[in-house]
């Protein structure tokens, strides 16, 4: 189709072409064109089927006000496609179908509309009661819109943005920049919410002359557009976002929407959430759909659909057009479509009288004729309109017209969502027809179009004191602007009175209210006769409005009509309510991006390099496991890390325990606080000495243990799970909420590395690398101490025994990580130091019936059932200890998980998984950990069980279904295998290898 | 999230960067006290649960790591004064 040329209005780029995909042919098009206009611009006029009977649809809208464009693109279902831009080889399909748009199989389905009155869904079927099942089946295979696989990988990049502003102005029209100039000129941040690709609404593709109030300034609307859009884009104090649909606004203060990404972008489509101080609506109006049989035949579009399809992207909509109209831009564009070569038979207006006398003059001048008080009744024709039945309101004289194109709308309709969901009360106003909001909460204000102004000095005008009473909601004062602009607006023409009219003396069976579900009048008519008499119920029953569009279309023409139908004295139409997302984004975009935020110990590096399995761990990555044999020849390796687990119990070890939470508690009630979170008494730690205990919450439950201990006068240092860490200074913080404390806690957990020495050499090793008496003697078990390392590196050393051997835990600070490191492993070369990992730890840490806190205990665990009751210290009850008083009431109480130690009873059966269920005839518990122990030559580990079962010898059945070895339940496929309690620890009860 | 919160140390910021705290019930009570169940249980899990303003603790989380009360109308879900 050849394009119009040289009109000031045109966003498009004749030069670059682009092509996308469609029934299998490839389709051109042009830089700037929606798929719907680039499809249209290649003939192409039936787009969709209608969901219930399959009846075509064509372009109705630009605006993605109903479902008729919904198409599948590039595998994603339900693209509106007459407001996404068309981008270079796109794969279009059309949905709902069966074969194409165009020659749809189940065009039947419309011949079966009398078999599907409103509400069948709830009426039929149901009895008997064995139908519903085979039939529920066909239904939901009929139902909904769109196809994706499950298995389907959503395209694109998805982000999202956290703006702050003084006033959010909604609406990139005229009212809407001048709003939010008039707020931005008093210095406030404003941001700029447009949903189309750029500035300029009901202006930016007009040429009627626009006259400035002072009377100096005359020029096309759509270039006012441009000068209004050039002072809002150089204003420093506002930020535009095109593109960007609004899907709520929550608390009257914070505004959600989502921005469709341009070629240029980085994102698909992102994700907008705004907090502003005060808001502005200036979204304008859509065009009221006008009722009538066929009112949704491919042909039949909005008036403003068919003026901006030729103003915007230079396609002239078809050959002849019929306007029927209710509205002065329905007029202005029949004129202005006239003059840009299309012919234009007649302009049917449903009103009397109000026009615009400057407009029908041009009408006249043009000889189209112009019939007032008619409408149209009838659109004709197969697949596309042929012709058109105009008629007088009352349906007396009527009149047939031959056309390929109808423009029809009954009037205008305010776009009020933005409001409604900002909490205004919507209230019908006889006046302009429009639903207006009544009562508008704090900082919410509405402006332009939407309020009924059309005359453009005054859109603006309502504009600017829009953004004025913004700017005073932000406490500036602007009493002075506006007084004057008040007064210049009372000079303006005020809002026009607006059409009321529906819809003609129609049989109503194909006079569709709304598209999306395909809901009649003739559907509305029959809920009415069920006894439904509010719209938001008949909305309900026939599902009108309940579509993609939401009510899009039928919003605002079913409580008219809801209102004429009904014969009581109170018969004020009364509005649906409007909910968010009041546009549709992906679902991928409230997923956002996956940034994946992990943390790197200071010596990654240098396990990564040493065959370290990396995997996350929280926040963190860890070495699971190092490969044992790198060789290419042999890929397998030990997932139980058997070599590391014996390197470390012959020889010696290193790990990097870098992830712990690391923590300085200091000034004068520090003790007071470690005496508040800690369950043991604080007061014996002592310098030079660590003292192991846990925190708990206030239920009881157990939630951290670690060490602390003392380095000066009200000065101590503690470790924390990892897992905790984030959490720990926040912990403390709380609990001593009430109290004026004098204390500071300092997270040091990145601050400080930690690598842990451990095996029956560590000493030696140590030795090799400090001037410091490391001895037995001199630095005992359970002892902590400050030295250098070569004179250089200052170690604060702790003397533990977690995985059960004489062990060290050097914490140092994070940049003197990776020289420890290195000189560890050379120091360690001769005793045969390696690396190990979790994997190696879990197993030996076990071994030596040492929890860790998630893994022995859940939610609901206690100090007492994990067995580390003897932490707990009574005798500190001015300390006001979180948890203690539960401690005390739990100490006894019956039917609680216990933690015990078990040794299988047939090492064949192979090792149960952590979290295998324990159980008889119910189950009784779950396995903690359990491993093969090397060491002892037997499958141990620990787990969580009724206490009944605690009892040492105890027998306990573990249910698999690993699908080997233990003992095959009846019929089921599944195992049980077998293990005894036995008490812990398991590896050197006497604990002599740590203390050696 | 669409509450705003201002924090003492850093002043009004979006909801996201706080943690709730639970309504303000007042200092712990003493051990001897929370030595009956029934008064632990008070203390520790009920709450008022006021649909209206009501006083409650934050934690600016994401910022300064202060704990601090403000007065919310929990309907609106906004922050008064
Ligand atoms: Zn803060």
């Amino acid at each position: 189709m050849n394009r119009l040329k040289n009109l000031p209005t045109l966003q498009i780029d004749p030069e670059k072409k682009i092509s996308l995909r469609y029934k299998g042919k490839s389709y051109e098009g042009v830089q700037g064109d929606t798929i719907a206009t680039l499809l249209y611009a290649n003939g192409i006029r039936v787009f969709a089927r209608s969901l219930k009977y399959h009846r075509p649809r064509g372009l109705y809208s630009l605006d993605g006000e109903c479902s008729n464009t919904l198409m599948e693109v590039d595998g994603i279902p339900n693209v509106r496609c007459e407001n996404t831009p068309a981008r270079e080889g796109m794969n279009v399909k059309a949905q709902n179908v069966l074969g194409s748009a165009d020659r749809d199989f189940m065009a039947f389905m419309d011949k079966m509309s009398r078999a599907m009155p409103a509400g069948f869904y709830y009426k039929i079927f149901h009895k008997p009661a064995s139908v519903w099942p085979l039939v529920i089946k066909r239904i939901r295979k009929a139902a909904g819109l769109g196809k994706m696989s499950p298995d389907f990988d959503m395209p694109g990049a998805y982000d999202e943005i956290y703006p702050r502003a003084d006033v959010c102005v909604v609406g990139g029209g005229p009212a809407g920049m001048c709003a939010a100039l008039a707020a931005a000129e008093q210095g406030l941040r404003v941001i700029l919410l447009e949903a189309r690709p750029r500035l300029g609404g009901s202006y930016d593709y007009r040429c009627t002359q626009y006259h400035s109030v002072s009377g100096d300034r005359n020029m096309p609307l759509c270039q006012r557009a441009r000068e209004l859009a050039e002072q809002v884009e150089a204003h420093p104090c506002i930020r535009v976002f095109a593109h960007t649909f609004l899907t709520g606004v929550y608390g009257g203060h914070v505004l959600t929407a989502f921005q469709q990404g341009g070629e240029a972008d980085h994102f698909t489509q992102r994700y907008v959430e705004i907090r502003t101080e005060s808001m502005v609506a200036a979204t304008g109006c859509t065009e009221r759909p006008l009722l009538f049989e066929n009112n949704e035949k491919p042909g039949v579009m909005q008036p403003g659909c068919a003026h901006r399809l030729a103003r915007t992207w230079g396609l002239l909509p078809g050959k002849t057009a019929v306007f029927s109209i209710g509205h002065d831009a329905g007029i202005e564009a029949a004129i202005d479509l006239s003059d840009l070569g299309m012919e234009i038979p007649c302009v049917a207006d449903v009103r009397e009288d109000g026009q615009d006398p400057l407009l029908l003059a041009e009408l006249e001048k043009r000889q189209i004729p112009f019939y007032r008080g008619w409408a149209a009744l009838c659109a004709e024709g197969g697949k596309n309109l042929k012709k058109v039945c105009l008629s007088t309101l009352n349906g007396k004289h009527q009149k047939n017209f031959a056309c390929d194109i109808l423009a029809a709308a009954a009037g205008l309709s305010p776009l009020t969502g933005p409001l409604t969901l900002a909490g205004a009360g919507l209230k019908y106003d006889s006046h302009s027809g429009f639903f207006l909001p009544e009562d508008m909460p704090e900082n919410i204000h509405a402006a332009g179009h939407l309020l009924g102004y059309e005359y453009p000095p005054a859109i603006e005008s309502s504009g600017t004191l829009a953004g004025l009473w913004a700017a005073a909601d932000c406490g500036v004062s602007v009493q002075n602007a506006v007084r004057e602009i008040s007064e210049e607006m009372a000079a303006l023409p005020g809002p026009l009175r607006g059409s009321k009219f529906v819809c003609g003396p129609v049989s109503g069976k194909k006079t569709f209210i709304c598209f999306d579900e395909d809901c009649t009048l003739k559907n509305t008519d029959q809920a009415m006769a069920e006894g439904f008499d509010v719209p938001e119920l008949i909305k309900r029953f026939t599902s009108a409005g309940t579509g993609p569009g939401q009510g899009g279309i039928p919003g605002h023409n079913l409580p008219l009509y809801v209102a004429l139908s009904q014969a009581s004295p109170d018969s004020s139409p009364r509005p649906t309510t409007t909910r968010s997302p009041l546009t549709p984004p992906y679902l991928a975009t409230y997923a956002g991006s996956s940034h994946d935020m992990s943390k790197r110990t200071p010596v990654h590096d240098f396990q990564a390099a040493s065959g370290g399995r990396m995997e996350r761990v929280g926040v963190w990555n860890r070495a699971r496991r190092f490969s044992q044999n790198q060789s290419p020849k042999n890929k397998s390796d030990d997932a139980t890390a058997r070599r590391e687990i014996e390197n470390v119990r012959n020889n010696v070890g290193m790990l990097d325990a870098s992830t712990l939470g690391k923590f300085r508690i200091f000034g004068q009630d520090a003790l007071k606080a470690l005496q508040r979170v800690y369950v043991s008494d604080m007061s014996r730690v002592s310098e030079g000495r660590m003292k192991y205990s846990a925190m708990c919450n206030e239920d009881g439950c157990v939630i951290d243990d670690g060490v602390v201990t003392k380095c000066g006068e009200n000065d101590y240092y503690l470790t924390t799970s990892t897992g905790r860490a984030g959490m720990t200074a926040e912990w403390f913080r709380f609990h001593s909420r009430y109290e004026k404390w004098d204390y500071h806690i300092v997270n040091l957990t990145d601050a400080y590395g930690v690598i842990n020495l451990a095996g029956p050499s560590a000493r030696r090793v140590l030795e090799k690398i400090t001037d410091a008496d490391v001895s037995h003697g001199a630095f005992p078990f359970s002892a902590y101490r400050e030295f250098s390392v070569q004179n250089v590196i200052p170690v604060r050393a702790m003397r533990l025994g977690f995985v059960g051997e004489l062990s060290y835990e050097f914490h140092v600070p994070s940049s003197f990580m990776p020289s420890l490191w290195q000189i560890l492993e050379e120091a360690g070369k001769e005793f045969g130091i390696q690396n190990f990992g979790l994997e190696a730890q879990s197993t030996m840490r076990m071994e030596k019936g040492h929890v860790i806190l998630g893994s022995e205990s859940e939610q609901r665990t206690t100090l007492h059932d994990i067995g580390l009751g003897f932490l707990w210290h009574r005798g500190k009850p001015e300390a006001k200890t979180v948890g203690a008083s539960a401690l005390a009431h739990t100490e006894k109480q019956k039917g609680r998980l216990k933690l015990v130690g078990f040794k299988t009873e047939n090492p064949a059966d192979g090792v149960p998984k952590d979290g295998a269920p324990i159980a008889d005839d119910r189950i009784r518990g779950y396995v903690c950990t359990c491993r093969y122990s090397y060491s002892l030559k037997v499958t141990i580990g620990m787990a969580l069980v009724e206490d009944e079962l605690a009892a040492e010898n105890t027998r306990l059945g573990i249910y698999t279904n690993d699908g080997f070895a233990g003992e095959a339940m009846p019929d089921s496929g599944e195992y049980m295998k077998y293990a005894r309690v036995v008490p812990m620890p398991f590896y050197d009860p006497e604990g002599k290898r740590m203390k050696m | 999230m669409s509450v705003s919160i201002t924090c003492p140390v850093c002043g009004k910021r979006k909801g996201y960067e706080f943690r709730f705290g639970g309504e303000d019930k007042g200092a712990k009570p003493e051990e001897s006290v929370l030595a009956d169940p029934a008064a632990w249980c008070d203390y520790v899990h009920m709450n008022e649960c006021r649909a209206g303003v009501q006083k409650e603790w934050w934690c600016h989380k994401d910022g300064c790591g202060t704990w601090f009360c403000i007065k919310r109308d929990t309907v609106k879900n906004i922050e008064v004064k």
